[in-house]
Parts: C-alpha cells; structure tokens; sequence
C-alpha cells in the first residue's frame, strides 16, 4: 500500500550543539566566549552556532574541558 | 608513490600520453606498441597502456634497448620509488661509469618506457624542450616496466669488501617507524606551518630539534644523523604520513602498509627515501639547498654496492664515502675543480679524492654523508647488517630484508610474532616490548596513547585527550579495550578500564553537527511517522530531527514544503500587522534562525487564521525579558529591518524603551480652531498672540492655556476678530 508523502521542511548545512542535558547548554550559553559564536537556542538542549564558527566552537569546548563529538 | 600499486599506474600514465602531442605520440606509439594503421589518438594511448601491461611484450622492448637504458629502469626498481628527478638518473649512470648520463634517459622516453612528470594543464611537444626548459625535470616510470628490468645487472660498484667475523647487528626496523608515529600524533594535536622557503618556523625547528622523543639519536643507530627529528618530518612528509594543507604541516593517514608486516613497510620508507625534501645526511636540515639533490642517488648508489657482495664479507662506509666523492659527478666536479685551476693541462684528470688516497691514509671527511645515511637511518631501518672488524670499525652488508626490499631476493620468512607485548599498569602508563611491536599495533597504540619515551620498552600515557582523539578517528571504547587485551600480558586493570568508560561517556554528552540537514515536521506526529519509515536522525526537539548526509534521506517517504540553507544570509519572511505589535511568520520563507529569534521577544500566538504561517506578537512582558536577557534597541530595530524589510514599528519602539520614557504631562487645554492655515501662521507670529498660545496641534489648531483665554480674547478684539466660545 503506498504510504502517503510526509510533509517536512529542509534546512541544509546547519550548525549546531546537540548537548545531554538542559544543564550542559545552559552552561555552555553563560560562558561569555562560546556564547558569542552561538546564534540561538532551538530548544532546551540545541543550540545553534554561527555559520563559518564551528571549528572555534570545538576549539573552545575543547578548552573548557569538553570531549565533544563532531557528527560528520 | 602513486604508481607503486599494480594498476595505479595506468591512469596517470594515460594523461602524460594524452599531453603529448599527436606527432610525439605517434613516434613513442611506433616505438612502444608498432602499431601496423594509422589509429586515432585515443586507441593508439589504449594499446600503448595494453603493451605497458604485458610481460612479454615489454621484455621485447627491453630487449632492443642497450643496456645503459635498461640499468636506469633497473636503478628505479630497486629503489621502488617511481618518480626520479632525471638530474639524480644522470648522477647515477655518470657515477656508475656512463660517459653520457642524459642519453639513456632519452632514448627511453622516446621508447614509451618512461614518462615525463608534467604540470596539470602542459603539453608536450619535444622531450628535448622539456629537459631544458624545466628547472628539475622529473621522470616517472611504471612499476610493471621496472620490475621487468630488475634483472639487468648494473656495473660493479668496486669497493674493498673485508670478512665479516664476531657477532652480527640486525635492528628491528621500527626505530624510524615508531618516530614517524611520535611526529604524526604531535601534529595531530598542532599542526606546524612552513614559511613560503619551505623551512620551518623558528618555534617549530626548536621543537623537532629539541623534542625528547624526535630530537634524540636513536639508540640502535651506528652513527648519529644530524638533526634527526627533521630527517624524521622529511621522512614523514615523503611517505605521507604527514601532509601540508593550505601550508600547515598536518597529521595524514597511514598507508595500508602500516597494516601489514615490518617488510613492507620497510619497503615503503625504502621508497619514499629519495623523496626526502630539504634533509641530507650530510649537513643534516637544508630546506634551501639550490638546485640540484645528490643525496639521493648516492644514498641508492651506497646500498646498491652492497647488494653484490660475497657471502660473509662487508664494507666499510667509509671505502663507500671515498667512492662516491671519486665517482658521483656533484663531488667529483667540486673536487676537481681546485686542481683544473692548479695545473691546467697536466695530469689532473686523476679525481682529487684518489690524489688525497695516496697521501693521507685517514677516512676521508664525510661530505657526501653515505656513511651517516648508512649507519644512522638505512641500519634502524633492518636494510643493513652491521659487524664490527679486527680495527673496531663498522662493516656492513645487506641484510635479508634489504635485499628483497632492493629487488635482490625473496622475500625473508616472517618473524616470530609476540602479540601479548603491552603491560597496562594501574596509573594508565602502558610498557610496550620492541620485540612484540608491529606497524599495526603502533598505529593502534598512537591512535590512544600517548608515546612517553622509545627504547626496547616504550611507554605510554593513556590520557582523555589521546583517547578522545582515538574516538575522533573512528575507536571506540569497545575496540580500545579488545586492543589491550588482545596485546596485554596481564589482565586490564579496573581503573583503567574505569578511566575508558569516563572518557568515552563524556565525549557523548556534547555532540557538535558542522553541517547537518535538519528536517522540520509541522507536528510531532509527522517526525514520528518519519522515524518509524526509517529515517536515520536524531530527534533534537518536537518537530526537529537531523540527519549528518542529506544522502540519508529517502525521498520517496517526503514532500519537500521548502528548503533553506543556513548559512546564507538572512531573508524577510516576517510582515508586521497594522498595530505595529503583530508579527505574521511565513512558514515557507522562514529560517532556523528567525523563530529562535523571535522567541527571544515575542510570545508565539495559538491557532493563526491563515495555515503556513505562525503569529508572534510583542508584548510588554516579553519586550521585557528581551531587555533583561542583554537585548538592545539598537539590536531589534536591525532584527526588524532583516526580517520584515521595514524600520521598528513605533508601538514596538514605545514597549521596548517605555521603561526609559520620562513622564508624560496630562493637562487641560483650549483648542482655538481657526478657518485657515495663514490665520494661524499669523496668530503665531504676531508678538502680541505669539505669547499666549501655548503649541500649534495641527494645521489650524493652536493651544491654549484657559488662564490666557481672557486676555487672547481681548487682542484679538483689538483687531476685530471674535471668539466664540464652544463649552466642552
């Protein structure tokens, strides 16, 4: 039986930190440097960086003693 | 090095072909394949490849070369390394007794049997113009040509050989290996940039000359190599474990041979040696060393001499070092040029080194570095065997690795293996026997440990950042651990396998996406249906899911309702309602980026009353938190401008900076109205009106304050215009 076509939006090449918790995020967005990369917050536990900024933004987890998994 | 794998070769040696042209190719084709008709280009290159490929026929050809071409192809095939600057062929056959070093070199490209190494884009129209146009022509020869060729005995290299008697010296050929591993995990965590000399800069020479790992001599050398942590970025660069990106020395990939047997990549660190760019054994790091690079046919000239020796005898180094200053053409010019200028005409034909001989009877100085190159990094390397005469000096002869890594033998039986080599100590230090060492466990070992110190044990450091790099390149925690146990003597202890597991699980807890795909669904019900047809992503919120590949999504299953790429720059997609509060999102239009914005300041309005858009509207809360929250006028008036292409609407102004509003005055006033605009022009010019009326309100409204109203009554009556009164 075909199955209908789900509807859905694309957004191609988005940046972003996917963290375990709420808590993580929010202390990332209170740490003034990362905090400037960042674009917004898309919910609780997502946070979009600026285009062009991802290797700072590793960088900079990296310094505050982060381990970060880089999806690719 | 390209052209080392069996069928490597064949694609760029179709596009050196394809560069030629068409009556070039013709006359290397008639040479090459003697075609019988006149075939257009493209079968013509197709049967020169078919005859590249086939034994016999090249046998043929190689045949009907004289020897002195075939022993340039036999040269390039016991040095493995398929490219050859043609100034280092010449230096061999010259050295090697050939009057005419460049001939041999000729006739074979002409033959179709070796191939010049041409820029991206050139064509070629004569060999001989490319010889003397190029600064170092290059010349590149397949290894199925080569191998065909390594049976053509070149010319003794005569040097006194002497009997080899006490004990025999063999390395295990991963002193260099385990340095190049050292070197790539220290660029793997910075990269090094080279100046635009191809030299390095002065924080990064001091690091590879003064680093404890890369800057010692090693301790199973014979002879110490000058500046030996460069000869090892020199030896990584050629054999790629390390590669320049954009003139940052970085960490590469290690080539499958790391993932056999120490022959093979003995072999290929064989290979890769003539390729060594500004490092020579003889004064060690010269990154500008003019044209020209004798060291490398001398180098290959030195082991070559060795390969023709009887059982049990050996060499000195130095009787190798007084034979290449005799015989290779770069010292034997600079030798004897001193001596032209002393007794032109004379007897001074007879090379100085060989006028030095009879005179002074100490080892000649070592300016060709053939005795450094064979002591300090060919013998680590397992080509050599060492044995020391009745004087105390070192001999050596090829060792069997290095005869089959020079083309001269088979290939040596495989060692014993000891794989359980590793002790894995509590405090995450890790003790690796050499003897136990493989290129694949050393690989293994970079990849998540740290190199503390080499020597026959070397140890380790297991640290978060070395086993989040291993995780980085694909590890896991599972696989570290098998590694350990798989090569440990002993059990793992528990805080090690504790220290794992907490590394690991920290690297979870933050997940960074450079460029991933988001799907945005109009409900929650709509991803769901999504991830139970399949869909590979990882839900981020109700109505968000990424996926890292867009090749990962299976399109059948969806409608694309738009698309929108993140990184280009924001567009309009907001309209403001007539009161200035009221924002219409158009869903189709709309980035990531302008809901998360706007819920910074705005309050998302239920049910909209036109589907495909979503409604926020500024309220005094929300303008409020945005203002708590670091917000600024300045900030939303440039939002507004981005996003509905109009400057801040005022009642969206009056909210944001109503709390910084001084206050306002509410009082009560008269309005006059007169008829015209001019009246009123005139009542605030004229002194004696101008005073009483307190602001004009409109085009022919005045105000003015109900004490004044008796007395502007009067003035007016004074010329003749009367007031009437209307009670409010």
């Amino acid at each position: 039986m075909d199955q209908a076509r789900i509807p859905v939006k694309l957004h191609r090449r988005v940046c972003l930190i996917h963290t375990e918790d709420a808590l993580l995020a929010e202390e990332l967005l209170a740490h003034r440097k990362l905090a400037a990369d960042l674009a917004g917050r898309l919910s609780d536990r997502v946070l979009l960086i600026r285009p062009g900024r991802v290797d700072a933004v590793v960088q900079e987890l990296q310094k505050m003693g982060h381990t970060p998994q880089v999806a690719t | 090095m390209a052209l080392q794998s069996p069928d490597a070769w064949l694609e760029p040696v179709a596009r050196t072909l394809r560069s030629y042209d068409e009556p070039l190719l013709r006359r290397v084709a008639a040479k090459l394949c003697k075609p019988r008709g006149q075939w257009p280009v493209d079968e013509l290159i197709d049967r020169c490849l078919e005859t590249l490929g086939n034994p016999a026929a090249l046998d043929r050809r190689l045949k009907e070369l004289e020897p002195e071409s075939r022993q340039v192809l036999a040269l390039i095939g016991h040095s493995r390394q398929p490219r050859w600057a043609v100034g280092s062929l010449v230096e061999m056959l010259t050295a090697l007794g050939h009057a005419d070093g460049l001939a041999p070199v000729q006739v074979l490209l002409e033959a179709g049997l070796l191939f010049p190494v041409l820029p991206e884009k050139g064509r070629l129209k004569h060999f001989d113009v490319w010889l003397g146009h190029t600064t170092t022509p290059f010349v590149e020869a397949p290894p199925a040509v080569t191998q065909r060729a390594l049976k053509e005995k070149l010319p003794a290299i005569s040097v006194d050989n002497v009997s080899l008697q006490g004990p025999v010296h063999e390395a295990d050929g991963l002193e260099w290996p385990l340095r190049l591993a050292a070197l790539w995990q220290q660029l793997a965590a910075t990269p090094m940039r080279r100046t635009q000399q191809r030299d390095f800069f002065k924080r990064d020479l001091d690091r590879l000359r003064g680093d404890s790992l890369l800057g010692a001599h090693p301790a199973d050398a014979l002879s110490d190599l000058p500046d030996p942590g460069l000869f090892t970025a020199a030896l990584a660069l050629a054999a790629g474990v390390i590669e320049e990106r954009e003139g940052d020395l970085c960490a590469g990939i290690f080539s499958p041979a790391w993932g056999g047997d120490t022959a093979a990549l003995v072999a290929e660190l064989l290979a890769a040696l003539p390729r060594l760019v500004g490092w020579n054994a003889a004064a060690g790091w010269q990154p500008v060393n003019g044209p020209g690079n004798p060291y490398p046919a001398a180098n290959l000239l030195a082991l070559l001499a060795l390969a023709e020796l009887p059982e049990g005898r050996g060499v000195h180094p130095a009787a190798l070092e007084a034979w290449m200053q005799e015989r290779h053409p770069y010292w034997q010019s600079r030798t004897e040029k001193p001596a032209l200028a002393k007794k032109p005409g004379g007897s001074d034909a007879e090379p100085a080194s060989r006028r030095r001989k009879a005179t002074d009877k100490s080892p000649p100085a070592e300016v060709t570095g053939v005795t450094r190159f064979l002591l300090g990094a060919a013998y680590p390397l397992r080509l050599l065997q060492a044995c020391k005469d009745a004087g105390g000096a070192w001999a050596v002869r090829l060792s069997s690795l290095g005869r089959w890594a020079l083309g001269f033998a088979d290939a040596p039986p495989r060692p014993t293996a000891f794989p359980q080599t590793l002790l894995v100590q509590p405090n995450l230090e890790m003790l690796a026997y050499r003897q136990g060492l493989s290129p694949e466990l050393i690989v293994k070992l970079t990849r998540f440990a740290t190199w503390k110190t080499l020597g026959a044990a070397c140890t380790l450091q297991l640290e978060p950042h070395s086993v989040y790099r291993a995780l980085e390149l694909g590890e896991t925690q599972t696989s570290i651990v098998q590694a350990l146990e798989r090569h440990s003597m002993k059990p793992t202890p528990a805080p090690v396998l504790e220290a794992l597991k907490t590394w690991s699980n920290k690297r979870e807890r933050i997940s960074v996406y450079p460029a991933a795909v988001l799907l945005e669904f109009p409900s929650v019900a709509e991803l769901n249906e999504a991830l139970a047809r399949g869909l590979p992503a990882v839900r981020l919120t109700d109505r968000l899911a990424a996926v890292t590949s867009e090749k990962q999504i299976d399109y059948k299953h969806f409608r694309l309702t738009g698309a929108r790429d993140y990184c280009l720059p924001p567009e309009p997609c907001a309209t403001v309602e007539a009161d200035g509060v009221t924002l219409n999102i158009d869903l189709a239009r709309s980035d990531l980026l302008v809901e998360s914005q706007l819920q910074r300041f705005a309050e998302l309005v239920d049910n909209p009353a036109t589907p495909g858009r979503r409604v926020y509207r500024l309220t005094p809360a929300s303008l409020a938190t945005a203002r708590g929250q670091g917000m600024t006028l300045a900030g939303l008036a440039e939002w507004f401008e981005q996003r509905t292409g109009l400057p801040l609407a005022p009642a969206a102004r009056l909210l944001f900076s109503s709390a910084e509003l001084p206050p306002v005055e509410l009082r009560r006033q008269l309005v006059l109205q007169v008829a015209t605009s001019e009246i009123a022009d005139g009542l605030l010019q004229w002194p004696m009106t101008a005073t009483l009326i307190r602001a004009r309100i409109g085009p022919t409204a005045l105000a003015v304050a109900e004490n004044d109203a008796p007395r502007l009554r009067e003035r007016l009556l004074e010329i003749g215009v009367r007031i009437v009164h209307e009670e409010g």
